[in-house]
């Protein structure tokens, strides 16, 4: 099994390397049923993913996120002071 | 001015010292009149915004120290020769005088610097510069760093940085949401258009990149003439996209136009919807459908991988018994072919010797006939042969009768029956002459009734 990817499209093209070697019929049991665990954690990965872009879209402002981290570095230099 | 007429005139501002108040209309068309009577004269600079309209050709005539506005009657300028040459940023001559138009209680009014000929003069200084900077840009190598950067299929931040009140954030939004896309957006809110605008948009980019939270940025601005996106254009702005380690798409006008950031940017956009697209490459919506279709691909992979071999074992346990009746049935089923082959085989036999009979009594009733007619044939010949034995016969017997006549007619016995003799020696030899009779002495003379031994003497003796 490879190592748990970092992004969608590393994910996605796992999976579409597995069910092609899956749709091959070439590997036997054992590698056939690694093969199903490996994309059933990969399938769970994307599905997180675009769970994290699918409900309510999160609207920020570029000026409050500046202000705010200002304030709260601001505040930090007057708590270490 | 003329004194005012009209009754319902209001009083002036109190304390002011200014003539007046005057009726709008009365001061325009003075100013009209005034502006009318300044002195012809010829410009040049270079043209932007160019707008034909129904009746007049309206564009602004600018420098790097000052713009006029102006106008010119529809007719003429189709008139003229190789004004369809001329684009925003073409350098041009104009001639003709300031013109006002007064307006009315509903239609605004203007001022136009109104042409009465004009000459297109070549490409403008700022289109000129424009280019250089590009050629600098693009030897530089500027255009490559950001489309070298990896695009995520899917990023769960976007930046977008535009017009507060412009069209194009309703269109990022729109292209986001026809993506099935609803992750994090960061609105980084800019000027768009005038001389600030630059500043503010790579300040944006700067911090949107510095915050480290955003996958990809889009920046948006609707369509205007080239000298509205000049900000797009400018160096700073352009080095700032170039180095920056987030990819960014530039969505800047119409598909038509081509600003700087277009050619530094990682991707670049006709439309801010079609931007909003590029930021998120995978269609969320298909995504999730496929998704789930691969899970139960994946499922249905594992089960049968396990199924699958299940029956080919329970298969295997089950081969010897399946085998025998296999054989036996084979066997079976041989013998049924056999039985047949055999019954067919025989009712051919018999057809065929039906087939022989019948030829043979064919062949036989063609003997008897055959044999018959030789009968016939054969009685026919023998009656003949009959006929002609019978006449061989007689005329045989006829010739026997013949020749016994003539073998009678020669009989010696019939001539010694009309009295002749024979005279023989002793040797029984028949002596015909009187020399060989006396040779003899001693003969025998035969008559038709017998024989008599007689002496031969000579009388002359």
């Amino acid at each position: 099994m490879s190592d748990a990817p970092h992004t969608y499209e590393s994910a996605a093209g796992r999976i579409e390397e597995i069910i092609r070697r899956l749709d091959s019929g070439e590997a036997g049991l054992r590698e056939t049923l690694d093969l199903v665990r490996e994309g059933r954690g990969l399938v769970d990965f994307c599905a997180s993913e675009l769970e994290a872009v699918g409900h309510d879209l999160e609207q920020l402002r570029l000026d409050e996120l500046v202000a705010r981290l200002e304030d709260g570095a601001g505040g930090g230099e007057a708590a270490g002071q | 001015m003329p004194e005012p007429r009209d009754s319902a005139r209001p009083g002036g501002i109190a304390g002011s010292e200014l003539p007046g108040p005057f009726p709008v209309g009365a001061y325009a068309a003075l100013l009209r009149d005034q502006l009318r009577r300044r002195a012809r004269v010829q410009l040049f600079g270079e043209v932007w915004n160019l707008r034909p309209a129904r009746t007049k050709v309206f564009f602004e005539l600018r420098d790097g120290a000052g713009a006029v506005p102006c106008s010119m009657w529809r007719n003429e300028w189709e008139a003229l020769d190789g004004t369809e040459r001329l684009a925003d940023g073409a350098r041009a001559v104009v001639a003709g005088g300031p013109d006002y138009y007064p307006g009315s209680r509903t239609s605004s009014p203007s001022f136009s610097f109104l042409v009465r000929d004009l000459r297109a003069a070549g490409e403008g200084d700022l289109l000129a510069q424009l280019e250089r900077l590009r050629r600098t840009l693009d030897e530089e190598g500027l255009f490559k760093p950001q489309k070298l950067l990896s695009r995520r299929l899917l990023p769960r931040s976007i930046g977008v940085v535009t017009g507060e009140s412009g069209k194009a954030r309703d269109d990022v939004l729109a292209g986001l949401r026809r993506r099935g896309w609803a992750g994090r957006l960061v609105w980084a809110f800019a000027p768009v258009q005038d001389r600030h605008a630059a500043p503010a948009i790579s300040r944006a980019l700067s911090d949107l990149a510095g915050w480290g939270q955003v996958d990809v940025i889009v920046v948006a601005r609707g369509g205007g003439s080239l000298a509205d996106l000049f900000a797009f254009c400018d160096e700073s702005l352009c080095r700032t996209v170039a180095l920056l380690a987030v990819p960014v798409i530039a969505s800047v006008g119409h598909h038509t136009d081509r600003t700087l950031i277009d050619d530094v940017a990682a991707a670049s956009c006709s439309t801010p919807t079609h931007a909003a697209e590029t930021a998120v490459p995978l269609h969320c919506d298909q995504a999730r459908t496929a998704l789930l279709g691969t899970g139960r691909r994946l499922e249905v992979h594992g089960r049968r991988a396990v199924v699958e071999r299940a029956r080919a074992l329970a298969r295997l346990s089950r081969a010897p018994a399946e085998h025998v009746a296999r054989q036996r049935r084979a066997r079976h089923q041989q013998a049924r072919e056999l039985r047949a082959a055999s019954r067919r085989r025989l009712a051919h036999e018999r057809d065929l010797t039906a087939v022989h009979l019948r030829v043979l009594g064919r062949k036989a009733q063609v003997v008897a006939l055959a044999r018959e007619r030789a009968g016939q044939r054969t009685a026919l010949g023998a009656r003949e042969l009959d006929r002609a034995s019978r006449a061989a016969l007689a005329l045989t017997r006829r010739d026997l009768e013949r020749l016994s006549l003539a073998l009678d007619a020669h009989d010696p016995d019939r001539t010694l029956a009309r009295g002749y003799a024979l005279v023989s020696d002793h040797a029984g030899e028949l002596v015909t002459s009187a020399d060989a009779a006396r040779s003899a002495g001693r003969v025998g003379i035969r008559f038709a009734d017998g024989q008599v031994p007689a002496r031969v003497e000579d009388e002359g003796s």
